[in-house]
């Protein structure tokens, strides 16, 4: 009765949670809007068929409704596949065929009794708002983290104000329940789980953008690119992460950084005040003079201040003239030492140096293409790096005077809407055939060959297109018409493509802060994280770094690769963290400037001269 | 090259073993058989041939003891033919690697089996920036027109003292620029000669289908078009003068040369095989104009881009013959006596490079696509 591909989809739901916001205008899925829960989510019947599949969760009245909610209506088609080319609707179909065949077989749903914990969990958030179906329960229950097993709770309840969490963390105390709070569940880290109860922070959405003070305050369900989407109307700019994180929970738990912390800053840098509920349900503002001091920075383990319920976030003034501008490197040290010579100089707003793997998967609408896109930029161009800078025009031009061979905004477009020609075969023979001193993309950047790419390319929402599945082309037409999709700064503030990265498969990224001005520390940590790797057989890949600080430390990202339902890839894991945790933690421990983000986690208000300059 | 002359070695029933990479998930012998049966090799002549698996950049060729037990006790001769020909000196380590370390590699496996003949094949432009007569002997060159000149000179220089040392017959053979068969016109690489006249065949297919698919608009920003008669106008010129030319023998030629000079010179020696001709830039673009119907591809003076910049086309094509300029614009003159002497005892002369063997020889690259297809 069950489908083995559509197991197989459903298995591979890498929980970002990108099927819950709206970063494609297409709308999101229906049921899910109405009913909040992530079990109405595609995410959540994706978890639910999985786990039918393998007789995890009996058919309750509420899967039947889960399932029957879905209209097949295919947003989750376009938006699964554009981050992990992955197309949720055969799980959706699927589960709809199993629930009615189970039906039509004359079984009945299983009603869950209700019982005292959850009739005062209803009495706080109202009747829809919390439940103990074992069907819903399951999809707060796990992640694509390795090395974590499931943990089913007792309830999830979902709030709607500041005062309902507070009460849920009373009745809670009261019985000694232990709990959670899950912003938008797409930490992965394992952290959103609890045998008790779950709050769910999906309801509270609210922003208020205070355009004097460019500032916003945001609830905690409220996630990076509702805020970006918010703040961009207002003509401001927010320093968010990735788009399905909230906003609340990415600040709490590791603090925000991102490419724009090259001037917007991280951690402390990027809020005025935040509001939180203490372990014994009361509330406190960062702000108050007797508030705890979550400024500071211990090198330990340490638990979350509370529950955050408001976070008072700084926003930044935009101008008319930015643009992206990339400059390619072939060589890693060359690349790095040019984005720090940025970052002290004060050129640029958002910087990163990307590798030839990130850079392919952001710009290839599949897995395939971004596969030979890699090779081309890397093998046939020499492009084995990008520094990656948004800036006004006084920016580039200085960027422009410091290095000849640059990829402007329009070049980007051009290389983006002709990217399945850009990767063909005969194209990348020719220019890798050119025997010269000089990496050939020197060539191919001046302004006397852009007519040459153009024909070569022949860019169009058409052509780039041709890189998916026939049935999803005309969606991608009209897609790659819109001129944010192949705008740089447009797609660096709204990150909607970095979910790709883990388009092949599940990544476990490692975040280190490190000094930039000993490029030989960040190659050593890679040289050694890519040794681990290689030692027990992971993928794995440089990520990218964005300096801070100008120019004096950095963010590192170095990714593995697993697939999270093999077991055996969960084991190789399991014995690589017996390398790379004493490993990062000896040398966050004892060298100036590094520091694991393992660290930082729940320590994400605290100032990063705390922990920086340590 | 190493491909034909195992062929022939085969076909005249020598006893071989090839040293072959695993590469792009085919193991060496799967390699080699798609190599022999391109050649059309029969399996009975294949059976004399074992193909050993391994590497010349890695210590002992990386081969496995079995084979590099074989290796000890039944080789009487060795050829080396592995090369890497890039010019640029941002390849000089790759091409260090291969050249010169992956002969010393070799030469240390050699010195451990019975072999008494070395055969290096070489390049007559290990004489470097040499000027006037090039001697048919070992050299003393200071400078060369790039890396790959360097490592073979370098080469040479390691296996003469090796050789000397060991009391190895060293044979150095020492061709110019080779192209395809010149009866046939197959190859199975298609870089040197081949990879300019490919760009241009390149622009062609591309400007063509943007006349005829897209109104031509980046055709006009090129000053490309189509005449009536079907001949495409591409403005391309290529810098060169008429004093000076390539120096081109064809596969089928060395191989001849190869075969004999190893067989009649058992004393060993430097051989250069190269054409008593060169042919101008000016000759080659006249045979490219006329096999792909093309006009507008012209040699031009240097003083010419002073007054006219290159545009992206010529920007292009000069970037995939930049380091063939010494080549293109060669006055050194490779003498070659001895080895005339030799061959032409056998009647083996080499063949001029005329349009009726440059069609052909573009005629297989545009039926193979390049090599793509073969």
């Amino acid at each position: 009765m069950f489908s083995e591909q559509a197991r197989k989809t459903a298995g591979q739901c890498r929980h970002y949670a990108m099927c819950k916001i709206d970063y494609l205008d297409t709308g999101i899925c229906r049921s899910g809007e109405q009913n909040h829960y992530v079990s109405y989510f595609p995410q959540g019947r994706m978890d639910i068929y999985h786990a039918l599949c393998r007789g995890l969760v009996p058919v309750t009245s509420p899967l039947v409704e889960i399932a029957e909610s879905c209209d097949l209506c295919g947003i989750c088609d376009k938006q699964c596949h554009f981050v992990t080319g992955m197309r949720p609707v055969e799980v959706m179909k699927a589960l709809k065929t199993y629930v009615r065949q189970w039906l039509e077989q004359g079984n009945q749903p299983l009603q869950v009794k209700t019982d005292p914990g959850l009739e005062g969990l209803r009495e706080v958030v109202g009747q829809k708002w919390a439940t103990n179906d074992p069907a819903i329960l399951l999809t707060y229950a796990d992640d694509p983290f390795p090395l974590a097993g499931m943990r089913t709770p007792r309830y999830v309840a979902l709030p709607r104000t500041r005062e309902e969490v507070a009460a849920l963390v009373c009745f809670a105390n009261d019985r000694d329940l232990p709990y959670v709070v899950r912003g938008n569940g797409g930490s992965v880290f394992g952290f959103v789980f609890s045998h008790g109860l779950v709050m769910d922070m999906n309801r509270m959405k609210g922003i208020e953008i205070d355009p004097e003070n460019w500032t916003a305050r945001v609830e905690p369900g409220v996630t990076s690119f509702e805020l970006q989407k918010e703040a961009f109307r207002h003509g401001l700019r927010a320093n968010t992460a990735e788009p399905a994180a909230t906003v609340c929970g990415n600040i709490v738990c590791t603090g925000l950084f991102s490419t724009w912390s090259n001037a917007y800053g991280v951690n402390a840098d990027t809020f005025v005040d935040m509001e939180f509920i203490d372990s014994r349900g009361d509330f406190f503002r960062l702000i108050d003079p007797g508030a705890p001091n979550v400024f500071c920075f211990e090198h330990k383990l340490t638990p979350a201040p509370g529950i955050c319920t408001l976070a008072h976030v700084r926003l930044h003034p935009t101008t008319e003239d930015e643009e992206g501008l990339m400059v390619p490197f072939d060589d890693f040290e060359e690349a790095v030492e040019f984005a720090r010579e940025l970052g002290k100089r004060r050129i640029g707003l958002a910087i990163g140096v990307l590798g030839g793997h990130y850079l392919s998967t952001f710009m290839s609408p599949s897995a395939d293409l971004a596969d030979k896109v890699r090779y081309g930029l890397s093998q046939a161009l020499g492009i084995r790096y990008v520094v990656f800078m948004i800036g006004d025009g006084f920016a580039r031009q200085a960027v422009r005077s410091m290095r000849e061979s640059v990829i402007d905004s329009k070049l980007f477009k051009m290389l983006m809407l002709g990217l399945p020609r850009l990767a063909d075969d005969e194209w990348l023979e020719l220019v890798s055939g050119m025997d010269t001193d000089q990496p050939p993309y020197a060539i191919l950047l001046r302004r006397e060959m852009r007519s040459l790419l153009e024909a070569v390319l022949r860019p169009s929402p058409e052509a780039a297109a041709q890189a998916v599945d026939e049935d999803l082309r005309d969606f991608y037409i009209e897609l790659y018409a819109r001129p944010e999709m192949t705008d740089m700064v447009w797609l660096n503030m709204f990150r909607i493509i970095s979910a790709r990265m883990s388009r092949r498969k599940h990544m476990f990224a490692f975040l280190v802060y490190v000094p930039l001005d000993r490029v030989e520390v960040t190659k050593q940590i890679c040289k050694e994280l890519g040794r681990i790797a290689d030692k027990h057989g992971i993928d794995h890949d440089y990520g990218f770094l964005t300096p801070l600080d100008m120019g004096k430390r950095g963010i590192l990202e170095y990714d593995y690769y697993i697939d999270h339902q093999e077991p055996l890839e969960k084991e190789k894991i399991r014995q690589a963290l017996k390398e790379f945790e004493p490993y990062l933690d000896n040398l966050s421990a004892g060298t100036k400037g590094v520091k694991w983000l393992k660290y930082i986690f729940s320590q994400g208000c605290a100032r990063k001269e705390a922990f920086l300059y340590t | 090259m190493g491909s034909h002359i195992v062929v022939s070695l085969l076909c005249r029933g020598h006893r071989v073993l090839v040293l072959a990479r695993e590469r792009d998930n085919a193991s060496a012998s799967q390699r080699m058989d798609r190599l022999l049966n391109w050649f059309g090799l029969s399996q009975t002549q294949r059976r004399y041939m074992k193909v050993l698996q391994g590497d010349l950049n890695l210590p002992g060729l990386g081969l496995k003891a079995q084979d590099a037990g074989t290796v000890a006790a039944d080789v009487d001769e060795t050829v080396h033919c592995a090369s890497d020909t890039s010019f640029s000196p941002r390849r000089r380590e790759q091409v260090e690697r291969t050249n010169v370390l992956g002969l010393e590699n070799l030469l240390d496996v050699v010195r451990k089996s019975p072999c008494r003949a070395f055969h290096l094949i070489s390049t007559a432009y290990v004489a470097g920036k040499q000027k006037g007569l090039c001697a048919e002997d070992f050299l003393q060159v200071l400078e060369f027109h790039n890396v790959y000149e360097e490592s073979k000179y370098r080469a040479e220089k390691m296996a003469t003292k090796h050789c000397a040392d060991n009391k190895i017959t060293l044979h150095v053979y020492r061709p110019s620029i080779v192209y395809g068969d010149s009866n046939t016109g197959r190859t199975t690489l298609f870089n040197a000669l081949y990879y300019p006249i490919r760009t241009l065949h390149f622009f062609q297919k591309l400007y063509t289908r943007d006349i005829l698919e897209n109104e031509g608009k980046k055709a006009r920003e090129m000053g490309v078009r189509l005449e009536k008669d079907g001949v495409l106008h591409l403005p391309v010129r290529i810098q060169s003068s008429d004093e000076c030319g390539l120096n081109l023998i064809p596969v089928n030629y060395f191989v001849e040369a190869f075969m004999t000079l190893r067989r009649e010179c058992p004393e060993g020696g430097v051989f250069h095989v190269v054409n008593p001709r060169s042919t101008t830039i000016r000759l080659l673009a006249d045979y490219t104009r006329r096999f792909f119907q093309l006009e507008g591809v012209r040699v031009a003076e240097p003083e010419e881009f002073l007054k006219q910049p290159r545009n992206g086309l010529e920007i292009l094509f000069d970037n995939h013959i930049r380091y063939y300029g010494p080549y293109m614009q060669d006055k050194r003159i490779f003498e070659h006596s001895r080895t005339r002497a030799i061959l032409a005892g056998q009647n083996i002369v080499c063949p001029e490079f005329s349009y009726p063997v440059f069609a052909i020889c573009m005629g297989y690259a545009v039926e193979t696509d390049w090599g793509r297809l073969v």
